[in-house]
Parts: C-alpha cells; structure tokens; sequence
C-alpha cells in the first residue's frame, strides 16, 4: 500500500518548507558579497542535493529490483528517477535565475556544480527514451535498472571530472558554498533541505500511490471481464504498479 | 561581483521562487487529471458490475452460483459514498 | 580455449576479413578533419581547439563502431547461444569491451598520426598522447559495450546509442582533453596536471568495467 502515510508526511512538508522560507525571508542576515539576491541560493542548492541523492536513491532501487526480481523496486526506481528529473529542471531554472543576477548572463560555464548538474541531468533525460525503445516490459525494467544504476555511478564520476576542470584561477560564482556559512545562515539552509527533502518523498509516494491505484484498477477490470477503458493506451514508458 | 540594489534583486529572487511554486502546482495539476481518470474509471467499472450482476440477480433465482461471482464479490467492495445495494449483492451471490 | 578467448578471436577474425567498421571509422575521421579545417578556418591547431577537434572527432568515429558492436550476435543468435552455453556470460561483455578496445586502438594508429599530418607542428606530443589515448579507449570501450548490448534488442537501436553513450561519456571525454590540451601547446608537450587527469581516467574505466561486469548477467537474462 503506497498511499499509507501519505497525510502526515504531506502536512510535514508544508510545516518545514513554511518554517524553511520564513527564516530565509525574516532570519537568515543578508550575504555580504551578493546582497539580496543569495536568497536564491536557499532553494536552488536544496533542489539540486535532492535531486542528486533522487538519482542515486533510483539507482539503489535499481539494484534492488534486479537482485528480487520485484517489479515494484523498477516503478520506485522509475518514480525516484521521474521527480529527480523534475526537481532538476527547478534546479536548472532557478540557477539560470541565480546566474543572470549575479553575473548577468543566463547561463555561466564557470560554476561547475551547474554545468555537472546539467550533465548529469542530460544523462537522465535519455532514461525515457531509452525506455521507450525498448518493447518488452520485463526486458525494459531490466535494462531500466541497469541504466539507473550506470547512471548512478556516474553521477560521483561526473561531478569530480568537471570540477577539475574548473580553471584554478577564475573566480567561483556562487561562492556562498565554498568557506563555511555562519550560523544562522546554516540553520536556514539546513531547514530548506529537509523541506526540500521532505517535498520529494512526499510527491513520490503521491505518484506511486497514484500508479499503484490505475494499476488496482487494471486488476479489477481485467478479473472483471470488463471493456477496455477507450480513451487512453496504456503507458508504453511507465511500468505498471500493481 | 557588487550586489545589485534590493528593487532589482528582489524581482530576481521572487522570480526563483515563483518558479519553485509553479513547479510545484503544475505537477499538483496533473496528478488531479490522473486522480480524476481513475475516477472516471473507477464509476464505469461500477456500472458495468452494476449492470452485470443486475442481470445474474435475475438468473440466480433459477441456477445455482455462477463462477465467476466470486470476482463480482471482490468487484463490488466500494466507497462508502455507493448506494447501499451494492453492498447488499455480495450476499445475494 | 576460454570462452572470452574464442569469442574475441571471432569477433577479431570477422572483422579483419571484412574490415567493415574499421574502414568506415578511419575514412569518418580523415574526412571529419578535412571538414573541420574548413569549419574553422585553420590550418594549424594547437591547444584546446587541437584536443577539441582530435577528441571529437575519435568519438564520434566511436559511435559507428560501438553502434555494430552486436549487430552480428542479434542476427544470428549469439546472443542465445551464450546464454545456453555453460560458461559465464560476463566473457561476453569482456571479449566484446576487448574487441571494441582493439579496433579503437586501430582507429587511431591511423587517425591521430593523419590529424598530426594535418594540424599539428610537430610528432612530439604525440607519445605521451598514447597513454591518454589508451586510457580514454579502456573507458569508451566498456561503456560502448554496455550500452551497445542494450541497444541492439531495442527500436532505433543506432540513435540510442549516440544519445545515451554522449552524456555517459562526458567525465571521460574531460579528462582526455584536460591532458591533451597542455600536450599540444605551440610552445612544446607541457604536462600540467597530467598524472591527476590520467588518474580520472583510470577511475572512469575501472567504474565502468566494474559496472558492466555486474550487470551484464541481468542483460542477458530472458
């Protein structure tokens, strides 16, 4: 049963994403360098922590599922992966936000926790079309998983090579996150993650809930004998939960 | 780098957050079009069990229980917002 | 002899009667410089835009090869006959991550000798570019392999594989230029950071061929 726990768990989100941007807006002092605008950076880099460990956390599932054999492990695996996408592409806005601000250009080469994150967010777009390639449904859980589990190697790999990269002497933009942040700036970001943390779980089950009961529904209507629904095709890229 | 004066600042940080919300209620919205699908579906499947073991309601007086009544006594486990009578056909059965 | 042995010395014996891959990946590199000089204009590189063209270009070349890896088995039934056959089937990841290995090592015996030909001011860059080179192969040829298997059971399995392997390849590509670079200054081979990129390079291969020899059970599981 995915839906168990879904209440508590959403009416925790709200409480900690609320506590999370009062203290950023009536709490955390301004930032010295950047002035206002390193706000951005309380929900920019919890999206983007989320998400990676969204992707690793797919990627164990992964594991997971082609030890057992348990379909369930690929829909988590797949559902873990979809949000990690989606949280990305927050990821990807707001720090094209954060960029323009900071250093006028939308987009900037020179931070390299973006440009790594974009990389691996590039990668995890291929996981549907990958997916959808492939026909048969035992056979794409399986090479699903092993792409969720590649992909999570590579994510460490990814991060370090770019990285390196970086030119030893240009100046980091978001420099909020190199040196350490004072206190109470700490506390506010400590607070949005798990905000954001919480938010990703929650939405999660919302969406295994929500495929686990189309999925129930299929079950019926088949040991029913029942018509075909006519409007909508199954999914040919989403494994069915049931 | 200096820091933009707290007018313009502002508009950018409220546009990052914007966009969070934004993010977020889309994808409430779309899982309010799936909430709503499986509803549809979940009500059509209630009329089809309704209609069907309407039909064996009539027979079952004159044969002995068919089959496949075991499913319709699984199918017809419904909210509590459904009439009453289907409720009452799993006994019937 | 081992199953990895007799299937890479298959693979090896085929593709040497018929050349096929090999040739196309060469003559796709020879003429993709050619565009290149005329692309940007230039008859000499040096630098970054050298490692940019030459690693570019190696792997797009790559991808013709890695894209034929297992069109053979899938037409004839290897992959059956592997998984009826009483042996580990990881051989087949393995002789097939040799054999890729193998031809791009080929590839570039003649490619990076023609863009030297082409571009460069002199050959001396060019002997520690080979350790760069074989590391960089180690990587492409393990994840070429892993990728490629799937791809061949799939739909538009030769546009699955550039999407896929591209993004897989990135870390593996940065280091390669990261190392190249400083090796084709104007000014001479220069080496700074050289042993730290090799090292990523190590690491991206050993990732890799662990992460294919895994898995690679589950691939051919039907």
């Amino acid at each position: 049963m995915y839906g168990k726990g879904l209440k508590p768990l959403s009416i925790a989100t709200v409480a900690t994403l609320a506590a999370a941007f009062s203290l950023v807006f009536f709490y955390a002092p301004l930032d010295a360098d950047q002035g206002f605008v390193q706000k951005i950076f309380y929900v920019h880099v919890p999206l983007a922590i989320v998400a990676l460990l969204g992707f690793v956390g797919g990627g164990v599932a992964a594991i997971l599922h082609l030890r057992s054999g348990d379909r369930r492990w690929d829909a988590r695996s797949y559902v873990a992966i979809h949000m990690s996408v989606i949280f990305g592409v927050a990821v990807l806005i707001t720090g094209a936000i954060w960029a323009k601000a900071s250093w006028g250009h939308w987009w900037v080469w020179d931070e390299p926790t973006l440009v790594s994150f974009l990389i691996v967010f590039l990668l995890y777009a291929t996981y549907y079309p990958f997916r959808y390639a492939i026909e048969d449904p035992e056979r794409q859980a399986r090479y699903a998983s092993v792409f969720a589990i590649a992909a999570g190697a590579f994510v460490p790999l990814n991060f370090m090579a770019v990285r390196l990269s970086e030119s030893l002497v240009h100046p980091r933009v978001f420099a909020t996150a190199e040196g350490g942040l004072p206190g109470s700036m700490m506390l506010t970001f400590l607070v949005a993650l798990a905000g954001m943390a919480l938010l990703w779980v929650t939405l999660v089950k919302l969406e295994l809930t929500a495929k686990s009961a189309s999925g129930q529904l299929s079950r019926l209507r088949r040991a029913l004998d029942a018509p075909a629904e006519s409007t909508r095709p199954p999914s040919r890229v989403a494994p069915e939960v049931s | 780098m200096p820091a933009l004066p707290l007018d313009e600042a502002g508009k950018y940080v409220a546009g990052a957050y914007v966009v969070f919300m934004a993010l977020i209620l889309i994808y409430v919205a779309i899982m309010a079009v799936k909430l709503q699908r499986i509803e549809r579906e979940l009500r059509e499947l209630a009329s089809f069990v309704e209609a069907a073991a309407g039909d064996s309601g009539a027979q079952s007086r004159h044969h002995p229980a068919r089959p496949d009544a075991g499913a319709r006594a699984q199918g017809s486990q419904s909210s509590s917002v459904r009439p009453s009578g289907s409720g009452g056909r799993a006994d019937d059965v | 002899m081992s199953a990895f042995a007799a299937i890479l010395a298959k693979d090896l014996r085929s593709e040497l009667r018929t050349l096929r891959s090999l040739a196309a990946m060469v003559l796709f590199s020879v003429t993709t410089f050619v565009i290149f000089r005329f692309g940007l204009d230039r008859t000499s590189l040096d630098g970054s835009l050298a490692a940019g063209v030459l690693w570019v270009t190696l792997l797009f070349a790559a991808i013709l090869g890695i894209n034929r890896l297992f069109v053979a088995e899938r037409e004839e039934g290897g992959f059956d006959a592997i998984r009826l056959a009483p042996i580990d089937r990881t051989a087949l990841f393995a002789a097939k991550a040799a054999a890729l290995f193998i031809y791009l090592a080929a590839l570039e015996a003649v490619a990076v000798p023609v863009f030297a030909l082409f571009f460069l001011d002199s050959a001396a860059p060019l002997a520690p570019l080979v350790a760069v080179l074989l590391l960089a192969d180690l990587g492409l040829a393990a994840t070429g392999a892993l990728i490629s298997s799937m791809a061949v059971n799939s739909r538009a399995r030769d546009l699955l594989v550039p999407l896929v392997l591209l993004p897989l390849v990135v870390p593996l590509m940065i280091a390669a230029t990261g190392a190249s670079e400083p090796l084709l200054e104007l000014g001479g081979p220069a080496y700074d950071r050289f042993g730290t990129w090799l090292a990523v390079l190590g690491l991206y291969d050993l990732v890799f061929l662990l992460v294919g020899y895994a898995v690679f059970d589950f691939l051919l599981e039907d």
